[in-house]
C-alpha cells in the first residue's frame, strides 16, 4: 500500500516536469490514483468524500487570509514605484562608498522582499532596477548578479514574509498532530506570529553576514565594486532622501512591531500594512483607478495561484495518507541512524533537492505536512524547525544550476552577462547560507530565545 | 472550426469577467479588515459579521479568479524543460493536462460537493459564531461554482490547444 503512495509521488514529479500547472497536476494525479485504486479495490473510496470539507477548511482558514493582504501590500509598494524610489534614494546615500551599491541592494531587498515574499517577483524587480545600474558603474558582473539573487531571496526568511505565513500554518497543525500522537494532553501551540519572531534574529544575522561579505569584497577587490563618482550621483537633498526612506521603513516596522508586541495577529497587521501602502501611494498621487485595477488584479491572480496549489496539495495528501504514505515516512524517519539529527539531515537534504523543481509554496503544502509531524514527535522545537526549513529553501533557490532565483535573473539580465558569472557570483552567498544553517543547528537559541522572551 | 473558436472565446470571456470582477474584493478586504482592527483596538467593539465577510470575500477571490488566472497562465509551472519546447509541444502538454488532469478534478469535485452543498442549503446553514453571518450555505456553494468554472475552462483550454495544433488559431501561443 505504501508503495503505491511512493509511486504516486514519483508520478507527480515526472508529470510536473512536463510543465503542466503544479496545482492541477497534484490534484489530477492524486485523483487518478484514488479512483484507480478504488476501482481495483485497493483504495477506500470513501476517503475522497472528505474533499469538499477540506476545501471548505481552506476557504475559512483565518491565518491564511494574511496571504492576499500581504500580497496586496507588496504589489501596491511595487506598482506605486515606492520600491524604485527607495532603491534610488539608498543608492544616493551609500553610492559614494566602494561597494555602496551592493549594500543598497541587500538592504532594499531585505526591506521590500519582506512584504512580497514571492521569489520571482523580487528577483525580477531588483534585476530590472539595480542590475543595469551596477553594470554601468563598473561592478563585477558575477558579484552584481550574486548580490541581486541573494537579496531577492532574502525576503523569504525575513518577517513578515508569505513563506513564513504558509510555513507557520502548516507547522502549527503538524505540531498538534505530533503532540496528539505522543499522547500529550495539555497541548502547546505555535502560531505564525511565533515564527515571525523566531525568524527575526536569523534573518538579521543573514543580512549582516551578506553586508560583511560585501564590505570584505569591496576591500579585497576594489575594482570589482567601484564607488560612484560624485558628479554622477543625483542631486538629492537630505530632506528628499528622508521622505523616501522613512515611510516604507515605518510601514515595515509598524507591521512587524504590532505583531511582536502582541497587539495584532499577522492577518490584522497585514490589513493595516496594506492600508498603509495605499496611503503611501496616495501621498505620491499614485492611487488612481489605473493603479488600483492593476494591484487588485495581480493580487487576486497571485492569491488564486497560491490557494489552488494548497487545494491540489490537500487532495494529494488525502490520497497519500489513505495509501499509508504518511505512516511509512514516519516510520522511515523514526528508524534512521542518528535519531532526530539523522532524520533532520535527510529531510533537509530532500527539501533542498525538491527546491530545484518546486517553489516554496508547493514544498510547504506537500512535503512539510508529511515530514514535520514525524520530526516534531522526536522532540524538535517547532519554531526552530520552521526557520531552518525557510533558510534551507532560500539556499536551494540560490543554488546552481536549478535555483529558481537564477532562472528569474537570467530572464531579465542582458545577454552579455554570462550564466557562468551568475553561478560564480552566488557561491559566496550560498556558503553564507550554509554557515547560517550550521550556526542555528549549533545554537538553536538564536531562534528560540526571542519568541520565549516575547510570548512567555 | 469557427464555432469552436467562438465557443472557446465565449467561455474565456465569461471566466475572465468573473475573475476581474472579484479581484476588486481584495480592495474591500483590506478596507473591511482594517476597519475591524480599528474598531477593536480603538473602541473595543468586536464586529464578527464584518470579520466573517472578509473570510467570504477571501474565499470568493481565490476560487472565482482561478479560471481567470488559468487563462492568464498564472498558475505555477515547472518549466525547466518546457521553456525550450516548441509552441506545438507545449500545446500538446496543455491539451493532455486539461483533459486528463484538470477536467476530471473539476468534474469529481463537483460530483463530491453536490451532497455537501445541498445539505448546507437544506439546513440554511449559518455561522457557528454568535453574531456571525447566516450565509454559510452560500459560501459552500462557491465550491460548485468554481468546479463548473474550471470544467468549462478546461474544455476551453483544450479547444485553444487543439486549434493551435491544427494550425488554425491566429495566435502563435495557446495563451494570451
Amino acid at each position: 500500500m505504501a508503495l503505491i503512495a511512493g509511486l504516486m509521488f514519483l508520478v507527480v514529479c515526472l508529470v510536473l516536469l512536463t510543465g503542466y500547472p503544479v496545482a492541477f497536476t497534484l490534484a489530477g494525479i492524486a485523483l487518478l490514483f484514488g479512483l484507480g485504486g478504488a476501482a481495483a479495490g485497493a483504495f477506500p473510496a470513501g476517503e475522497l468524500l472528505a474533499l469538499p470539507s477540506r476545501v471548505f477548511g481552506i476557504m475559512t482558514n483565518e491565518t491564511l487570509i494574511a496571504v492576499p493582504l500581504f500580497v496586496f501590500m507588496g504589489v501596491m509598494l511595487e506598482r506605486s514605484e515606492i520600491a524604485r524610489e527607495l532603491l534610488e534614494a539608498m543608492a544616493t546615500l551609500f553610492g559614494r562608498r566602494r561597494g555602496g551599491l551592493g549594500i543598497t541592494v541587500v538592504l532594499v531587498g531585505a526591506l521590500l522582499a519582506a512584504s512580497t515574499g514571492i521569489v520571482g517577483a523580487t528577483v525580477v524587480t531588483m534585476g530590472l532596477l539595480a542590475l543595469p545600474t551596477m553594470l554601468r558603474r563598473g561592478y563585477d558582473p558575477g558579484l552584481s548578479a550574486g548580490t541581486i539573487c541573494a537579496a531577492g531571496t532574502l525576503g523569504q526568511v525575513i518577517p513578515p514574509s508569505i513563506m513564513l505565513v504558509l510555513l507557520g500554518d502548516v507547522i502549527a497543525s503538524a505540531y498538534q498532530q505530533a503532540q496528539a500522537s505522543m499522547g500529550v494532553f495539555s497541548m502547546q501551540t505555535v502560531s505564525v506570529g511565533d515564527l515571525f519572531v523566531g525568524a527575526l534574529i536569523p534573518g538579521l544575522l543573514t543580512v549582516a553576514a551578506y553586508l560583511l561579505y560585501l564590505l570584505f569584497a569591496a576591500w579585497r577587490w576594489p575594482t570589482a565594486m567601484p564607488a560612484v563618482p560624485d558628479d554622477e550621483r543625483g542631486e538629492t537633498t537630505g530632506l528628499v532622501l528622508i521622505s523616501r526612506l522613512l515611510p516604507p521603513l515605518a510601514l515595515i516596522v509598524a507591521v512587524l512591531g504590532s505583531i511582536m508586541i502582541g497587539a495584532a495577529t499577522p492577518t490584522e497587521a497585514a490589513a493595516i500594512g496594506a492600508l498603509g501602502a495605499m496611503l503611501l501611494a496616495a501621498a505620491r498621487g499614485r492611487l488612481g483607478r489605473r493603479e488600483l485595477t492593476a494591484v487588485t488584479d495581480q493580487t487576486a491572480r497571485l492569491t488564486s495561484m497560491v490557494f489552488m496549489i494548497l487545494i491540489g496539495a490537500s487532495l494529494f495528501s488525502l490520497v497519500f495518507s489513505a495509501y499509508g504514505g504518511d505512516r511509512a515516512v514516519h516510520d522511515l524517519l523514526g528508524n534512521l541512524p542518528g535519531g532526530a539529527l539523522g532524520a533532520m539531515l535527510v529531510v533537509m537534504a530532500a527539501m533542498f533537492l525538491l527546491g530545484f523543481i518546486l517553489d516554496f509554496i508547493e514544498i510547504t503544502f506537500v512535503v512539510v505536512p508529511i515530514v514535520a509531524p514525524a520530526l516534531l514527535a522526536m522532540g524538535l522545537d517547532p519554531i526552530w524547525l520552521g526557520v531552518m526549513m525557510a533558510i534551507n529553501l532560500q539556499t536551494s533557490f540560490l543554488t546552481p544550476p536549478f535555483g529558481f532565483a537564477l532562472f528569474y535573473l537570467r530572464g531579465v539580465a542582458p545577454a552579455s552577462l554570462e550564466t557562468g558569472a551568475i553561478y560564480r557570483g552566488v557561491v559566496p552567498f550560498i556558503l553564507i547560507q550554509l554557515g547560517m544553517l550550521g550556526l542555528l543547528a549549533a545554537w538553536p537559541g538564536l531562534v528560540t530565545w526571542l519568541p520565549g522572551l516575547v510570548y512567555r | 472550426m469557427r464555432r469552436l473558436t467562438r465557443l472557446v472565446a465565449g467561455i474565456d470571456a465569461v471566466n475572465n469577467a468573473i475573475g476581474r470582477g472579484v479581484a476588486w474584493l481584495t480592495l474591500a478586504m483590506v478596507l473591511a479588515d482594517a476597519l475591524v482592527v480599528g474598531l477593536r483596538y480603538g473602541f473595543g467593539i468586536g464586529w464578527t459579521g464584518l470579520q466573517e465577510s472578509v473570510t467570504y470575500m477571501h474565499a470568493a477571490v481565490f476560487l472565482l479568479a482561478t479560471a481567470y488566472a488559468l487563462n492568464r497562465d498564472d498558475h505555477v509551472r515547472v518549466d525547466i524543460f518546457q521553456r525550450q519546447w516548441s509552441p506545438r509541444r507545449r500545446a500538446l502538454v496543455d491539451l493532455l493536462g486539461s483533459l486528463c488532469l484538470l477536467l476530471p478534478v473539476a468534474v469529481v469535485l463537483a460530483a463530491l460537493s453536490v451532497g455537501y452543498v445541498t445539505d448546507a442549503w437544506q439546513r440554511l446553514e449559518t455561522s457557528a459564531q454568535p453574531g456571525g453571518l447566516p450565509f454559510v450555505y452560500l459560501l459552500k456553494t462557491l465550491i460548485l461554482v468554481v468546479a463548473a468554472q474550471l470544467a468549462a475552462a478546461a474544455l476551453a483550454r483544450a479547444g485553444h490547444c487543439w486549434l493551435t495544433l491544427r494550425g488554425a488559431s491566429t495566435e502563435a501561443e495557446p495563451w494570451h
